[in-house]
């Protein structure tokens, strides 16, 4: 099998055997670039200050081939059935390996105005369209987009029209089966003005799914839309997950993100999010649990590009064993892009003496009438509140496991899947009678 | 049913107390009074047995066992409560399940059935209701946004279901107005059922007009100086600290 530093090559190639037909001819050269950019560039090495903490020599080196529709054949209904996911919405998605599989979503329930579409299925009826789409997004990104859209087969378009306001989640479900497979899914999501979405994308394995996820989510905000994103990465400890998420906000447009990382060896997640507009907004939160020799890294980049932007942010990490975490948030602000606020947090805990992690805010300022606090945190479980509950009784264990899970609280709080908070409970707490006993003081 | 003998501690290379001896019997409430600095609630904080203090000599038994060998849970398991002065905030962990916790971790400790969700429930929400606290208490999270006399009350609350053989009250009068120290005094004496012993640990007389002591001490430089009734207080409240100083010097 190819390492993944050839996979492209070889896409390259079969691009080149197949002559496009010309109406696809748009996409195919857009296609073709991409694979020239990622077979003259390779993989980002450390020696990028976007990567300097990343290693991606093990994955440079893991033979793998690119998945295709024929390796997503073998899942049914009662494989998802047996997953463990956020939340049980009645819209779903069903993305295998990348590619939409309607069979296995149901979709029958969503409101006239806001439609879900295969981009294999766009490829063929419409790839004028689909290269348009793709095109606006072209400069921007790693080596990693231009290997998505190198190798891109399917994914969704998922749009809504303007003043439409959908209350259910949509749930993609992003799921990964076969061994050293790349996968490549791509997702758009277009917001028309004063739309209002919920997007829930989960990443999961089934068994032991293994290679490389390699995926991109491109939003488009018109003004006045708002989008409610999730963001889970949880797929077996296995595979790697690269992720990128690029947002455009227009004029008070609101991103709201909530990206949680969980599984993995190796997980990287890009958000990108330009504000464009006045009175535009961002809220991105994110939270990431790592055990053993787990890697994640997360990088967040937010531009005001106009005055009256606004953004905040919350990174929580908490990392245990060998593992290791990066979290890099930069905010740029434009040339007299004035009366901005930005604010970013990121708290870190570390439950072992050979975790390890690397905090850093940047700020890049070209504007004087503006607002921006940061500030970083590294520590261990607050001895006083760990002697507090041990003089009430509580286990010297259990008193920090309550605390590891009061840690991620702050930014699950704010997360309404109740999986999510179900997970967070069974990983530190070992068992969910924390939710029953609130549930049932609800109920009393 | 507690006893201190010549308890000698250090912190930091600094002695704070130095002999230490007090009794205290089932039943019965003592007042521990004395100036700033004069070691009282170094003595709360050994007794509950928090970490940074170096006990040097001298021991301290409850109801037969060596309570310095134990780790803080086991003596909350042996029956120890120590109300903090400084109560801790917590969020993200809610009332009701620090203390189903903090229940079941003593009940597993003296090696009795764990309560279920259902009982749990039914005996915080009597027991709220006895100290006089609004059910809302147990949905929020431990102490976080409290105000200062709501901690205290939690403190109060939370020992009312973990029911202490012996409680150190460390300053629980301090920051409260006279209406909150009257609530927190009224809660500390629906507990009193004449086996359950209380340590209260005050600066002020004020408390001990509304939790009555049987005994007063006087902790100052690291050692009881003066024990009397509760009229030591009175006498206290009157004279002040120095000539009582002037006396244990002389």
């Amino acid at each position: 099998m190819p390492s993944l530093a050839t996979v492209a090559g070889d896409a390259l190639a079969n691009l080149e055997r197949v002559p496009p037909t010309e109406h696809a001819a748009r996409l195919s050269s857009l296609r073709r670039a991409a694979a020239a950019r990622v077979h003259a560039q390779g993989l980002p090495s450390i020696a990028l200050e976007d990567w300097k903490y990343t290693a991606l020599s093990g994955l440079q080196q893991s033979t793998m081939r690119a998945a295709t529709g024929a390796d997503s054949l073998s899942v049914s209904r009662a494989d998802l059935s047996a997953l463990e996911l956020s939340t049980t919405s009645a819209l779903r998605a069903v993305l295998v390996n990348g590619c939409f599989r309607p069979d296995l979503s149901s979709l029958d329930g969503l409101p006239s105005g806001v439609r879900v579409h295969s981009l294999a299925e766009l490829r063929a009826s419409d790839p004028e369209r689909l290269a348009s789409l793709l095109e606006a997004n072209v400069e921007a990104g790693s080596t990693f987009q231009a290997l998505n859209t190198a190798l891109l087969d399917d994914g969704a378009l998922i749009e809504i029209d303007a003043d439409v306001y959908l209350r259910e989640p949509v749930h993609l479900i992003m799921l990964s089966v076969g061994r050293e497979l790349l996968r490549g899914p791509r997702l758009l999501v277009r917001a028309e003005r004063n739309s209002e979405l919920r997007l829930i994308e989960e990443y999961v394995s089934l068994d032991s799914a293994s290679g490389l996820t390699n995926s991109v989510c491109e939003v488009t905000l018109g003004t006045g839309a708002s989008l409610f994103h999730h963001r889970l990465a949880n797929e077996s400890q296995d595979s790697a997950h690269i992720g990128r998420v690029a947002v455009s906000v227009a004029e008070r447009g609101n991103y709201v993100s909530d990206s949680l990382a969980f599984g993995g060896r190796l997980t990287r997640v890009d958000i990108d999010v330009a504000l464009l507009g006045r009175g535009a907004r961002c809220r991105l939160n994110g939270l990431f649990v790592a055990d053993g020799e787990q890697h994640i890294d997360h990088h967040t980049r937010v531009e005001h590009r106009v005055g009256d932007t606004h953004s905040s942010e919350l990174y929580r990490g908490i990392l245990a064993g060998r593992s290791r975490g990066v979290f890099n948030g930069k905010v740029v602000v434009a040339r007299d892009a004035q009366q901005i606020t930005a604010q970013q947090t990121s708290n870190n805990l570390l439950l072992s003496r050979q975790a390890e992690i690397d905090t850093k805010p940047e700020l890049e300022i070209y504007a004087d009438d503006v607002s921006c606090t940061h500030g970083a945190t590294v520590g261990e479980l607050d001895s006083s509140a760990l002697f507090y509950l041990r003089s009430r009784g509580v286990s010297t264990d259990t008193a920090r496991a309550l605390l590891t899970y009061a840690f991620a609280q702050k930014v699950v709080d704010q997360i309404p899947l109740p999986g999510v908070r179900r997970w967070i409970e069974t990983r530190f707490l070992g068992h969910t009678d924390y939710s029953q006993l609130l549930s049932a003081l609800d109920n009393s | 049913m507690l006893e201190i003998k010549n308890l000698n501690v250090e912190v930091a290379g600094t002695e704070i107390l130095r002999g230490v001896n007090l009794t205290v019997r089932p039943g019965e409430t003592h007042a521990i009074m004395g100036p700033n600095g004069s070691g009282k609630s170094t003595l709360s904080h050994v007794l509950a047995g928090r970490e940074g203090y170096t006990v040097t000599s001298g021991s301290v038994t409850f109801n037969g066992k060596s309570l310095l060998e134990l780790a803080p849970e086991e003596r909350a398991g042996e029956g120890v409560f120590l109300a903090f002065q400084y109560p801790i905030e917590i969020p993200g962990v809610n009332n009701v399940y620090m203390l189903k916790a903090a229940l079941n971790g003593i009940r597993s400790y003296r090696g009795e059935k764990e309560l279920s969700a259902v009982e749990f429930l039914k005996l915080v929400k009597a027991r709220v209701k006895a100290i006089g606290l609004d059910d809302s208490l147990l949905n929020r999270p431990v102490n976080a946004g409290f105000s200062g006399g709501e901690k205290k009350r939690n403190e109060i609350f939370q020992m009312s279901v973990l029911e202490p053989r012996l409680a150190i009250l460390d300053e629980t009068d301090s920051g409260l107005d006279i209406d909150a120290l009257k609530i927190v005094a009224e809660g500390v004496n629906s507990l009193r059922d004449g086996a359950r012993s209380f340590v209260v640990i005050t600066h002020y007389q004020r408390l001990l007009d509304y939790i009555v002591p049987d005994f007063v001490h006087v902790l100052a430089k690291g050692r009881i100086i003066k024990s009397g009734s509760k009229d030591l207080a009175l006498e206290l409240e009157a004279r002040g600290y120095d000539w009582l100083l002037e006396e244990a010097v002389a």
